[in-house]
């Protein structure tokens, strides 16, 4: 094969890989916290992008159209709100479950996200087609043989790393990010320490659920089209990720949308079989790790407690 | 005085609806006739379109004071999805009070459907679907088709693209029958007249991400990318292609001959071409007639592509329901014989299988975001020129 | 009166009344009427169960048992017969029927030894395909029902190995994942008719045509719709046996351990891997059967059929009837069924109501609606 495509083939991985990480980073970060699982975390990415798409057409209509004004805006929004849904989702609905059993709150999360779901397709205007996302990135490329590099990749890919970066710091460097861990470890001695549980349990999910939107407006960059149905392949798929890379393990997370990303390109690229077989292959492949590392590559390090 | 009110007023609206309920039953039997089409999703536009076309006909049959019987139209979503198809057909055909069916944009849905209609006796009219077994792969009596077949499409599109001086393709298809009716006919008619086929790719019909297949094509450097398909995958190809720096012309089929597609690609929607068998509607007999009549019942709506077909088809039942009464088999008998009938469309005649001959195949082509008859275009004059020419 | 007879009266009573309900409820078309028919037997659930009337009927009910299952029966039957010629009604009601047999499947995994599938509709799409495969054939279609539950059987085994490793959130990965993979795969595989799908051909039983209608004088014909509701009610019962069975012998015992501390069941002894490929295996071959003869009913079949929320719905059955409760799944059926087909108004937003109910359901009343009993050691026994 040559360079050119390879490296075409490497850069389109890169770019899914982002996207399935920055998912993958709020599944982990919520099991962290709280050892739930929120389902419905790929439909609430699917409802930031809307919401930011919806800024953009209002941005459009009280006559701002800078490209980078709206940009921001859309941003802005996007993470804003999706962050502030992040919590409400935590105080109302994961919150009060929390002495149920897992699978309750594993069932309300895939209501909820059935709810979010349905409501963009019943009563946003004309919901239930496909809408076209503006490209708000300049689109200058460079060509190099067979290999084309355009500019909004680029800094799609760039923003996503920062984003992942900022993440990391934040968990790693942050006094809010030891009350983060502090609760992850050991719920009990972090109230005795003076941390506000359920305070840092609704900042962790708004955090996670506005790393999502920014991962859904890259989504509508990069596709240049959203949908409403486009947050649930997403979010099984971070799903996914997050628990090959082993749940409660940012890194772990990170590792598992790269794998994933690989897997999906390679299934479309280097198999004897046509290319749509590609996600049948990337999910056979991921069950089968499971069956292998049921708790991940890189496993929690806690024994069962009886 | 305030309750008084309230509970006269529904009793006063409930007797006025009584008498003039009676009064009109007096006059006139309600008929029920049917129509499905796909009204939300990717394809939604061309659906919506056809169900207004459709109500038009009912509306003016209503409003004609020589019609024996006063008719309702039921109207069903098909999602454009074969097992929804499938479940609303059965719905429809069981439902003995419905006499005739205008039904189909979606090939896919209509070929799983056409067995029920059978199985029930219910006499239907295809409006949009162009592939060419709804009609041939059967002996059913009851299927009809008042459009063409795609067959006819793809060896106009094929001559018309060799002739403008492309060498290569590459096809891009959905695997649903439609995609692969599309690639199957414009394939052998391709070859017949030169053209060469560096590869072709089969995709799910709600595929995302075409990177894959589009990386691989243009290291081949095609000519042409045809897309056999309908709309909402077109755009998301479109679109794609132009990521990854394709240069190649974008061919599409009539699936993609709507107004969404423009919607959907924007600035990259100039200069891909698309085929429609049937006359563009201003060229047509009825056309005037039909555009004036759509205007006038205030819908919001484009009556898109094939708008006008699924106008006649619903006349064709309705005429038929007129003149050998509200009786299925009657019905089926009737469009069985159907000859030289005029319509908005042309005269319609049904061979053997139910199906239409419409001749006429129109290219079509985007200029300045509108899809603009190829004759009539800059493109054709030379003003402006395709893509790799 | 003796208080025998009065319960076997409040039974029959019970048995006629519903009849009549189900046959008004699927009769009437006036959206205002079906709306006000809700209402009314909302009211009078509610009313009876204020008043303490529920207790004392689940007391009888639990007292006469066999009288209240042939009772159930005969009343399922008079709503058929009721609709002999009635195309659409009959396929509703085998719908719900096979709905009841599938997720029974489910109730054995979910309700009797906990364990999560929720790739139910990929399930019941392998019995689906199964007969449209086997189909034309020539293949007794007897026999097609029962290899399309022993070809779910089978495909679920792929999955034993990690669901068998995995518990609670990994294990939901797993069938989640399944679900997507299966449906993904018959999208891209054209042997099995892609996204097109695949036509399946009627049911025949001994050239007893399933599809043609059913001519029994000059004047009365039986919709063929009937064929496959008789057939479908045969298999809830076969069904219903056999979850009765397993939940009152020494397997539920067992399957019950497993499901409320695993870890305690196994320092008893109890072999978990053994019941929970059992529970998981049964309940596949279920949802197959019922796929099955649901393919051959509907006569057409295409993978968006099995997509995951039709998974969710199924889940949803469940978990509204109440984990583990065999009349809770086959009420819940009925009306997660049923309803957006009466109501239009809501046939639009199915998804969403189902989604909410289920969230309430879950947050005010995780039992569900008619809530498993406990065991009891003897029937009846007031205590």
């Amino acid at each position: 094969m040559d360079m050119g495509l390879l490296g075409q083939f490497i850069v389109n991985g890169m770019m899914l890989g982002m996207m399935y990480a920055l998912v993958a980073v709020g599944f982990t970060l919520f099991f962290g916290v709280l050892d739930v699982i929120k389902f419905s975390h790929g439909d609430v990415l699917m409802v930031g992008t809307f919401a930011g798409f919806s800024t953009y057409l209002g941005l459009g209509a009280i006559g701002i159209d800078n490209a980078f004004v709206q940009l921001i805006g859309v941003l802005v929004v996007a993470i804003g709100s999706m962050a502030i849904l992040g919590a409400i989702i935590a105080r109302y609905l994961v919150l009060p479950l929390k002495s149920a059993p897992p699978l309750n709150t594993l069932l309300v999360t895939l209501m909820l996200g059935t709810v979010l779901r349905e409501a963009i397709r019943l009563f946003y205007p004309d919901g239930s087609n496909p809408k076209r996302f503006p490209s708000l990135l300049p689109t200058d490329s460079w060509t190099i043989g067979s290999f084309n590099l355009r500019a909004d990749s680029v800094i799609l890919l760039v923003g996503g790393l920062l984003v992942i970066v900022g993440v990391h710091v934040l968990i790693n460097r942050t006094r809010l990010g030891m009350a983060i861990r502090a609760v992850a470890q050991d719920e009990e001695t972090a109230k005795c320490m003076g941390i506000n549980f359920k305070m840092i349990v609704l900042l962790t999910f708004g955090l996670g659920s506005a790393v999502a939107a920014f991962a859904g407006v890259m989504n509508g960059l990069y596709y240049n089209e959203i949908n409403f149905g486009m947050g649930l392949l997403l979010g099984v798929i971070g799903f996914s990720a997050a628990i090959i890379g082993g749940l409660g393990n940012i890194y772990g997370a990170i590792l598992g949308g790269f794998i994933f990303a690989a897997l999906q390109t390679l299934g479309a690229v280097a198999l004897p079989f046509a290319s749509a077989y590609k996600d049948v292959f990337a999910f056979a492949v991921v069950i089968a790790l499971i069956a292998w590392r049921p708790t991940g590559l890189i496993a929690e390090k806690t024994s069962e407690r009886v | 005085m305030g309750i008084l009110r309230k509970t006269t007023a529904p009793l006063l609206t409930l007797a006025i609806t009584a008498a003039l309920g009676t009064g009109v039953a007096n006059a006139k039997d309600t008929v029920k006739v049917a129509f499905i089409g796909p009204l939300t999703g990717g394809v939604s536009a061309v659906g919506v379109g056809g169900r207004n076309s459709a109500e038009l006909a009912v509306q003016l049959r209503n409003a004609d004071p020589n019609a024996k019987y006063e008719y309702e139209l039921v109207t069903q979503d098909s999602e454009c999805k074969p097992n929804v198809g499938v479940q609303i057909a059965t719905k429809i055909a069981a439902d003995r009070s419905i006499i005739g069916l205008v039904g189909h944009y979606c090939s896919a849905v209509a070929m799983g459907a056409v067995d029920i209609y059978h199985r029930f006796n219910l006499p239907m009219s295809v409006w949009g679907a162009v592939l060419p077994e709804i009609t041939y792969a059967n002996d059913y009596k009851e299927i009809h088709r008042v459009n063409g077949t795609m067959i006819n499409q793809n060896e106009v599109a094929a001559k018309f693209m060799t002739d403008q001086g492309y060498k290569t393709w590459v096809i891009i298809h959905d695997t649903t029958d439609y995609g692969k009716g599309h690639n199957k006919y414009f394939s052998e008619y391709l070859t017949a007249n030169g053209g060469e086929i560096l590869a072709d790719f089969g995709v799910p019909a709600d595929q995302q991400d075409f990177t894959a297949e589009l990386t691989k094509a243009k290291q081949l450097n095609p000519d042409v990318i045809y897309f056999g398909g309908l709309t909402p995958l077109g755009v998301r190809i479109r679109a794609q292609m132009d990521k990854l720096g394709i240069e190649s012309q974008f061919q599409g089929v009539s699936g993609i001959k709507s107004d969404s597609f423009i919607d959907g690609t924007g600035e990259l929607a100039e200069g891909v071409v698309s085929f429609l068998e049937g006359a563009p509607l201003e060229k047509l007999p009825g056309g005037q007639y039909f555009s004036e009549k759509y205007k006038a019942a205030g819908f919001t709506e484009s009556e898109e592509a094939y708008g006008p077909f699924a106008f006649s088809a619903m006349n064709l039942i309705l005429d038929g329901i007129e003149e050998v009464g509200p009786n299925r088999k009657a019905l089926t008998e009737y469009l069985g014989n159907i000859q030289d009938h005029d319509s908005v469309v042309g005269k319609i005649s049904f061979d053997d299988h139910g199906q239409n001959t419409v001749a006429a195949i129109t290219p079509y082509v985007i200029q300045d975001g509108k899809w603009v008859v190829w004759e009539d275009s800059e493109y054709a004059d030379g003003t402006r020129k395709l893509s790799g020419l | 009166m003796t208080q025998s007879l009065k319960d076997k009266l409040i039974i029959l009573l019970l048995a006629a009344l519903g009849a009549a309900f189900l046959v008004t409820f699927i009769a009437i078309e006036e959206q205002a009427e079906i709306f006000a028919l809700l209402v009314f037997a909302g009211v009078l659930i509610i009313a009876s169960a204020k008043l303490g009337l529920t207790d004392k009927i689940s007391q009888s009910l639990s007292r006469n048992e066999r009288l209240l299952n042939l009772s159930v029966i005969a009343a399922m039957l008079v709503v058929i017969f009721w609709f002999h010629e009635d195309h659409f009604p009959l396929l509703m009601i085998a719908t719900v029927l096979l709905y009841v047999v599938a997720c029974c499947g489910l109730n054995m995994q979910f309700g009797y030894t906990g364990v999560v599938n929720f790739a139910g509709a990929a399930f019941f799409g392998v019995g689906c395909y199964t007969a449209a495969v086997l189909g034309g054939t020539g293949t007794p279609l007897l026999l097609v029902i029962a290899l399309g539950g022993v070809m779910a059987a089978i495909i679920g085994s792929i999955l034993i190995i990690p669901v068998l490793r995995t518990r609670g959130h990994y294990a939901a990965v797993v069938t989640i994942a399944f679900g997507l993979l299966f449906r993904t795969f018959l999208e891209v595989n054209d042997t099995l008719g892609g996204p097109q799908g695949l036509p399946v051909s009627g049911m025949n039983l001994f050239g007893w045509d399933f599809n043609s209608n059913i001519q029994i004088t000059e004047n009365i014909e039986f919709s063929f719709y009937m064929n496959y509701v008789i057939l479908a009610l045969i298999m809830v019962i076969l069904t219903f046996i056999l979850m009765r069975r397993i939940e009152r012998s020494w397997i539920g015992l067992n399957f019950d351990a497993v499901r409320l501390d695993e870890t305690a069941a196994a320092c008893y002894g109890i072999n978990i891997k053994r019941w929970k490929i059992l529970s998981f295996t049964l309940g596949n071959f279920l949802a197959g059967t019922a796929g099955a003869l649901f393919a051959m009913m509907l006569g057409f079949i295409a993978p968006s059929n099995f997509a995951f929320s039709d998974s969710l719905i199924l889940v949803s059955i469940v978990l509204l009837g109440g984990m583990g409760s065999i009349w809770g799944t086959i009420l819940a059926a009925g009306l997660v069924v049923l309803l957006p087909e009466k109501l239009q108004v809501i046939q639009e937003y199915r998804f969403l109501l189902y989604a909410v109910v289920m969230i309430l359901i879950l947050l005010f009343r995780p039992q569900g609606v008619l809530p498993r009993n406990l065991r009891s050691y003897i029937p009846g026994w007031r205590g």
